[in-house]
Parts: structure tokens; sequence; C-alpha cells
């Protein structure tokens, strides 16, 4: 029992898996940005309520939120190339395995993100709008310079929690063997026979990133509203 | 210089403007009182197309619009002559007093950046704020924002400006200092309609004023007429309860 866990194997484990923290970080960022850049379009195709394509992304919505992360990424790994076969007739199954995981996630992402833009964006109060026509603005020129950077700012706390979720739901992409931080737990933990001193290596990785990265959403939430001034009234 | 034609507008089943017609002058201070729900900022509203009126036509310095068929471009046209001064201020909270100030100017007006931002902070030294260029609105108190928001509305230049109740939401002790700007405003020449609840302030500013109850126009006439004697029974009834006692109606 004195060998349950090992803190001189733990600090050996340690930098291997650090090394895979590449391959977490690629998912992540990717899968965020992509996601940002369709979250935009899924928020205005909602808010101005686009027919046919309103009613698609109703549906879109409802399934990457009431469907699990992981059935998604089987769909994405096994479906896809499928899907991609049949309407092109090419073949994409030899494709890296990242690119399907990240696509996974980006548009998983890009539902969640895109709720989270909607509702920021439906925050700003009208007046703001009104304002802006009243200055002889249009909508565009509104949405632009007052309402969109508004938006933003109501955004960042929920945008900064899903960021954090989507870290660690990266964890499940081992499962179609992407040898990200997890994935590499797996495989320096079965090798020496001892997994749980690799999976508390991973745990301490995703909790110092995790805090890091609200500690930095703080400052800049902090820093916002030295900025812009509060936005509340 | 603006006059209005048949306006009708209803919210649901509640009809809020009935029939509305009206005429101003260039240079006229018009002020509109009446009780709450009497429709008279929703009024203000129609002719900023802040509303959509049912129907009705306005004519504002020589150009009629119809202002249920309104096209985009003459609303954006309507919207250049005119600036709106909102009760709750409106802000916009992501920019400075001076950026508030100079945004219309840059953005609407197509001005350079420069000279937009010289003629805002010319303005908001008129206004008092020489020292709050750089505050956020939510640094400024609520008399502090109004007069941002009435340095914003007059930068533009416009034909005319609308104060809608621009001192309902003030305490007391910060009406004052709005007040005595919209008067400076008013000695500008620049035509102007205020709806307000501030009587003796309404006294002091208007030359014309108009009555509304119910959705209608029920008296208009020079300020001296309405204020000393009204010709309505309903507008003395409502003033000799909003006027002090020494009006004696």
């Amino acid at each position: 029992m004195n060998d349950f866990l090992s803190v001189s194997r733990m600090i050996t484990a340690f930098p291997k898996l650090l090394a895979s923290l590449s391959v977490t970080f690629e998912i992540v960022a990717i899968a965020i940005l992509v996601g940002l850049f369709l979250g935009i379009f899924i928020a205005i195709i909602r808010m101005f309520r686009i027919p046919v394509l309103n009613q698609v992304m109703t549906v879109y919505i409802s399934f990457m939120r009431g469907t699990p992360l992981i059935i998604q990424l089987y769909l994405v790994y096994y479906g896809l190339p499928m899907l991609v076969y049949n309407l092109f007739g090419v073949d994409i199954n030899g494709w890296n395995k990242l690119f399907f995981i990240i696509t996974a996630y980006a548009l998983n992402e890009a539902a969640f993100l895109g709720e989270i833009i909607r509702g920021a964006i439906l925050a700003v109060p009208e007046l703001q709008t009104e304002a802006g026509y009243s200055t002889g603005m249009t909508y565009f020129q509104t949405f632009i310079h007052v309402v969109f950077p508004q938006a933003i700012r109501i955004a960042i706390p929920s945008f900064s929690t899903d960021l954090i979720g989507l870290f660690q739901g990266t964890s499940l992409a081992f499962l179609l063997g992407a040898v990200d931080v997890i994935g590499k737990a797996r495989i320096v933990g079965n090798n020496s026979g001892h997994v749980l001193d690799t999976y508390v290596d991973a745990a301490i990785i995703f909790i110092v990133i995790s805090v890091l990265l609200e500690f930095i959403f703080h400052k800049i939430q902090k820093r916002g509203d030295v900025v812009y001034g509060k936005l509340q009234n | 210089m603006l006059s209005l034609a048949h306006i009708k507008k209803s919210f649901g089943k509640t009809e809020v403007l009935k029939d509305v017609s009206l005429s101003i002058k260039k240079g006229e201070v018009v002020v509109i009182l009446g009780p709450s729900g009497s429709g008279k900022t929703t009024l203000l509203r129609c002719v900023d197309f802040l509303e959509k009126a049912d129907s009705g036509t306005m004519t504002i310095s020589g150009t009629t619009v119809d202002l249920h068929r309104a096209k985009r471009s003459e609303i954006l046209d309507v919207r250049k002559k005119v600036a709106f001064v909102f009760q709750c201020y409106g802000l916009f909270r992501n920019k400075t007093a001076l950026g508030n100030v100079a945004l219309g100017l840059t953005v609407s007006r197509k001005m350079p950046k420069e000279e937009a931002l010289k003629k805002s902070k010319e303005m908001l030294d008129w206004v008092m704020l020489s020292d709050k260029y750089d505050s956020y609105p939510s640094q400024l108190s609520g008399g502090q924002q109004q007069r941002v928001g009435i340095a914003r509305a007059a930068v533009l230049n416009p034909d005319i400006i609308l104060f809608d109740e621009p001192t309902s939401a003030l305490d007391p002790e910060l009406i004052g200092e709005t007040l005595q700007v919209i008067k400076r405003v008013a000695k500008t020449g620049i035509t102007m309609v205020v709806v307000t609840h501030e009587m003796q302030f309404a006294k002091e500013i208007a030359s014309q004023v108009i009555f509304m109850e119910d959705g209608y126009i029920v008296e208009e006439g020079t300020a001296d007429e309405v204020f000393s004697s009204p010709k309505e029974s309903r507008t003395k009834q409502f003033l000799s309860r909003v006027l002090p006692p020494e009006y004696n109606l």
C-alpha cells in the first residue's frame, strides 16, 4: 500500500505530461477560435430570425447542448468521413485524428458561444440603440460602435466559464486516440503500471491552468471596469 | 419648420395618439404639458422614428415624410435634422463623456476626428463639464450625465432638439443645473420641443405651450395665454393642481 502514490514517480512523469500540453492547447485554441467565428454567425442568424437558417440553428443548438460530448466526438470521427465521401467522393479517413477531434469541439463550441454572444447582445439595453439612432447613426454603425463593445464586456464572465469548461472537456479526446495530457497520462501510467501517479499529475496540470485562466479573466474583467466604467444603470 | 399632421399611434389595443397635428415655427421653444400617459413622450419618439406611427405625415425643414411608410433613407435624413435628449440620459456606456459627444460627429456626420474632438470639447465646456472629458457615464452624477446628453444633441447642430422629460430621472438637487443648461440651449435660438413636468421652468422657457391629454392636443397657445388664462376646463384643472397657488386659476 505504500506504493500507492509515489512522489518521485510523479515527478519523473510530470515533464512528459507537460510536453503533451501543447496538444491540449491546440485543441482548445483552434476550437475556441473557430467556435467564436461560427458562433457570431449563429448569434446573428438567431437574432434576426433569418428564415430556415434560424430553425436549423435552433435544432443544431438543441442537439449540441442536449447530447453528451462523447457522442458528438464519435459522430464527427466516424460520421464526417462517410458524409464527405458520399457528398464529394473524397476519402478523408486517413486524415490526422486531431482534425476530427478539433472539428467536433469547434462545432460544439459554436453552439454554446453562439448562445453566449446572442444573450450578451440582447442584454444591451434598447436605449443604447435608440441613443445611437438619435445621433444619426444607422443600425449597423450603432451596433459596431455601441452595442457590440458592450456585449463583449457582458459576455466575458460566461466566456471564461465556457473556455475553462472546454479545457476540461478536452480530456475526452484521448478516447479517439489523441495524445494530449490525459492520453499521455494513460500511456505513461500503463507503461509503469502506476496509472494513479500520472492521473494525479494530470489533475495538478488541469487545476493550475484552470485557476490561472480564471485569474486572467478576472483581471481582464477588472481592467474593463476601470477602462470602460462599470456597465450598470 | 416642423409640422405634424394627423398622427395616430396605438400600442396593441391602447390608442396613445389619436389624431395629433401641430406646427412649430423656427426658433420656437414649445413645451408640452399633460398628465402621464397622455402621449407626450410617444409623440416625440414618433418624430425621431424611435417609434413608428400608425399614420400621419411630418414636414421638417421643407421635406415631407410619411411617418408610417418612410423609407430607411428618409428616416436617416430626418434623424440628421432632429436630436433627442432622453429621460434616462441614454449615454453610450462604453464611451467617455467626450466620446459620447464626438461619436455622432465622426460616424454619422463623417467629420474628421480632430475637428470632432475640438467641437465636442467646446460643447462640454459649454455645458460646464470641462473637467469631465474622460469620465465614463458610470462615473458621472445624473445631472452631469444629462448635461453630456444635451451636449451630444446640441453638438450635431440639428434643426430641432427634442427633450423628453429631461429632468424626471434626477433628484431635486441636480435638476437646477440641468435646467440651467437647457435654458442656455434655448437662448441660442435653436428650435426646441420640451416635454416636462417642471412648471416654473416651463413658464420661463416656453414660447408656445401645448397641453395634451388622452392622445389629443387639448389646448395650445403662447405661454402667457395657457398659463394665466387657460381656455379649456381640463387645462385649468391640470394647471391648478401643478402650479403654485399664487396663480389662482
